[in-house]
């Protein structure tokens, strides 16, 4: 038999060499300096953050401009000194959307990067399959780019998390209460994404009293297939069943194609309703632009579209926060796409968050003084958005309030009927009530020492 | 001494000296390269199926990670509806796979070549989207999430503190040890002869008076079943979902075979270190020169698919000498 056919199961003197091979390089692995015994990732000179996002992948359009943005405020607070004294480094990590990627790249930001603590980390589903580990490992998992209430609103199972944007829950109440309450006769229907966020969403806008029929005035897709596939089935039933107010719950990518796809169908909702982290004008434009649609007219298609904000709009030229995140964004931001939109806003506000916190819990920084610090906080943490922060020991919900706007002709959501009115409620059955939250004044340099 | 009992011995031998090197890397290595080598027994095991199947029966297989992802369902399915314990679910998962790899392996019999490797490549497509399709039970493309848990009290209690990662690599351990002991004799054995018979050349081994239909779905079964052993370790790190087993893991496990050598016990171990290892070698050596985000997010990938070139092309011993050879006795 020609010897290159034949099995070779094992050699002794193979395995030998290669266990001896194996033993010798471990030696050498195992022979570097030890580190400090402190919390990983944080030095005299250095705190070391970690995020996860989709930087690529049909779910990336928008949200891959977010790290970028907090690496340009964390620079411009390295520029003024750092936190007492410590720069902070942020590592990021393309999870492309995907689970099994974020299983694995979150091994390597707590065991190779060691960071200190997880920042802004964008997804529903992506986050879910980490949370359990990070919050065992008494890891701070702050801000995270989600409005699932689950990850929040029981601190006892997922201690260590913090949200960065308002629950989708308290959102669709918000927004539902509204479309109730201006267009009792019409017919309003939903599409939304079949994850964790989706059917939050979907559950806000049933609290308020909106009703669905499935497959019918309430469809759906599967997370990260609206590139490929499209959305002309689930519009077309939209269609077929006559609904006149049609509500997105869904990522930014989804939108844009939602939108031109019904526009290609001859469908002509009365309204369009987008919740706000699918609702991005940049993002939106940049997709169609992407398919051939001019900016004159992704602008045409976007506008009327109505959606919510905890913050302000970036288009507000007037505002103090926009202003300096703005410039803070021009002179520091190093990533390939910084144009200014939500996403960045929403980065910028992320960093100054987190600034906020760690100058708070103070020079001696630990994981567990820093998780209190915030808890107990709540409401001292420094935030752009002109909705109160949740935090407590009760609920780790962000943003409590949002304000209903509808997008002009220039690519602005600006509130509906010309006066801004706040918005509040809880992520369970809690009424909706006006809020008179007033956002504190900017600090000189931009930066929130804590209290 | 007979031969059987001679080589018996010698795969004991190596298969203890293997528990204790990896037993002894537990201890020495960082939380970060415990969590690697833990995924590199499993992608161990996993490189084994394909290894028996493709490397000693000569049957192609482009789906071994949907047979994991049948395991990971099962024992995610197991853990969280009838509260099994993740030894059982490992235990329930690998039947599970069995179940499934019976089924495959009776449509395999009637294929051979290209067209084997096309079914199993829709297979490899088609069950993961299964869970999107019936999302009450397989939680969509969320998926379900299970772990190895803590590490248990009697262990900490002989070993001192035991970190997670560590922990996953002593669970992961006894299953890749029986996994090799278990190759490393079945290959030895007349039932391995009898399948290097089949790969060498069908005809002769038919006229021989071996039962190849039986033959080729008893390989499909048992390949099956390590691919589920490895699918349910592997999806215990975290969470079993889609795109917990796409369909490049599936590919990336051939990659390692081929790397390593496919017909290679020795070969399936080198090649599930290297997948595991090399991005993070391509790290460690691409850091002097710092590439922009955009290649070094692509640089492993491209190195790993040169290196399965130069093999393929230095070393005929992969699957397109398989191909070769299969197409020149039909």
């Amino acid at each position: 038999m020609n010897k290159r056919n034949t099995l070779s199961p094992l050699t002794r003197r193979g395995m030998i060499a290669f266990v001896a091979g194996v033993a010798v390089s471990t030696m050498a692995i195992t022979s570097l300096p030890a580190t400090a015994a402190s919390d990983p990732g944080v030095s005299a000179t250095e705190i070391v953050l970690g995020m996860q996002l989709p930087q690529s992948g049909a779910a990336s359009p928008g949200y891959n401009k977010v790290d970028d943005a907090m690496r340009g405020y964390f620079d411009y607070v390295n520029s003024k000194g750092g936190i007492y004294g410590r720069k902070v480094r942020l590592v990021v990590k393309d999870d492309q959307y995907k689970a099994g990627l974020t299983v694995s790249s979150a091994s390597s930001l707590i065991n190779k990067d060691k960071v200190f603590a997880f920042i802004g980390s964008v997804g529903t589903q992506t986050h879910i399959s980490v949370i359990g580990d990070i919050n065992r490992r008494g890891i701070p998992d702050l801000f995270v780019n989600s409005g699932y209430s689950g990850f929040y609103t029981d601190p006892k199972t997922y201690p260590t998390t913090f949200g960065g944007l308002g629950t989708y829950v308290v959102e669709s109440k918000i927004v539902g209460k509204y479309l109730k309450d201006t267009y009792p006769t019409k017919k309003i229907g939903i599409l939304y994404q079949t994850d964790d966020f989706g059917r939050n969403a979907l559950a806000g806008f049933t609290t308020a009293g909106l009703t669905f029929e499935a497959k019918k005035t309430a469809v759906n897709f599967i997370a990260g297939t609206q590139g490929s596939l499209g959305l002309a089935s689930q519009l077309t039933a939209l269609k077929a069943n006559g609904v006149e107010i049609v509500i997105i719950a869904a990522v930014a990518s989804a939108t844009a194609i939602a939108v031109s796809t019904a526009a290609q169908l001859g469908y002509k909702p009365e309204k369009w309703v987008v919740t706000s982290v699918g609702s991005d004008a940049t993002t939106f434009q940049t997709i169609l632009g992407s398919k051939g649609v001019t900016p004159a007219v992704s602008a045409g298609l976007l506008s009327g579209i109505i959606s919510a904000s905890h913050a302000p709009s970036p288009g507000e030229a007037t505002d103090e926060y926009v202003v300096a995140f703005k410039k803070i964004n021009d002179d520091f931001n190093k990533g390939p796409d910084k144009r200014w939109d939500n996403n960045v806003l929403q980065g910028m506000n992320i960093a100054y968050m987190a600034t906020s916190a760690l100058f708070g819990a103070g020079k001696n920084l630990t994981r567990k003084g820093l998780v209190s610090y915030i808890e107990n906080n709540g409401s001292k943490i420094a935030s752009a958005a002109l909705s109160p922060l949740g935090y407590s020991r009760t609920t780790h919900e962000a943003f409590t309030s949002f304000w209903i706007g509808a997008y002009d002709g220039a690519t602005v959501l600006k509130p509906i009927g010309g006066t801004r009115v706040l918005y509040t409620t809880d992520s369970g059955t809690g009424p909706v009530t006006v809020s008179n939250y007033v956002r504190p004044a900017l600090p000189v340099d931009a930066i929130a020492k804590g209290a | 001494m007979s031969k059987a009992s001679s080589y018996g011995r010698k795969n004991l031998v190596i298969s203890i000296l293997f528990t204790a090197l990896v037993f002894f890397l537990s201890i020495k290595l960082d939380p970060y390269n415990q969590g690697q080598l833990s995924v590199a027994l499993m992608f161990f095991i996993g490189i084994l199926s394909i290894v028996l199947l493709t490397g000693a029966s000569g049957q192609i297989s482009l789906g071994q990670g949907a047979l994991m992802a049948v395991g990971g369902f099962a024992a995610a399915l197991g853990i969280l509806n009838l509260g099994l314990s993740i030894w059982l679910a490992i235990a329930l998962a690998v039947f599970a796979a069995l179940l499934a790899g019976l089924l495959l392996g009776i449509a395999a019999a009637r294929l051979s070549g290209p067209y084997l490797a096309g079914t199993t490549l829709v297979i490899a497509l088609a069950i993961p989207s299964l869970a999107t399709r019936f999302e009450s039970v397989f939680g969509g493309d969320v998926g379900l999430t299970i772990d190895f848990g803590n590490p248990p009290a009697w262990l900490t209690s002989l070993m001192g503190e035991v970190g997670y990662e560590q922990w996953q690599l002593l669970a992961t351990l006894p299953f890749a040890t029986l996994a090799l002991f278990f190759t490393s004799n079945i290959l030895n054995s007349r039932t391995g002869r009898s399948w290097r018979a089949l790969r060498d050349n069908e005809v002769a081994a038919s006229l021989a008076g071996m039962k190849i239909s039986e033959t080729k779905i008893f390989v499909f079964v048992i390949s099956s079943g390590f691919a589920g052993l490895a699918g349910v370790l592997y999806g215990l790190r975290g969470i079993v979902g889609p795109s917990v087993y796409p369909i490049s893991l599936s590919l990336l496990l051939l990659t390692g075979a081929v790397l390593g050598g496919i017909r290679s016990i020795l070969g399936a171990l080198i090649g599930a270190l290297l997948v595991v290892f090399l991005p993070d070698l391509v790290e460690w050596a691409s850091a002097s020169f710092s590439p922009s985000e955009q290649i070094a997010n692509y640089l492993p990938a491209m190195i790993s698919s040169l290196l399965l070139i130069l093999t393929v092309v230095l070393n005929p011993g992969g699957i397109a000498h398989g191909l070769h050879h299969k197409k020149r006795h039909h």
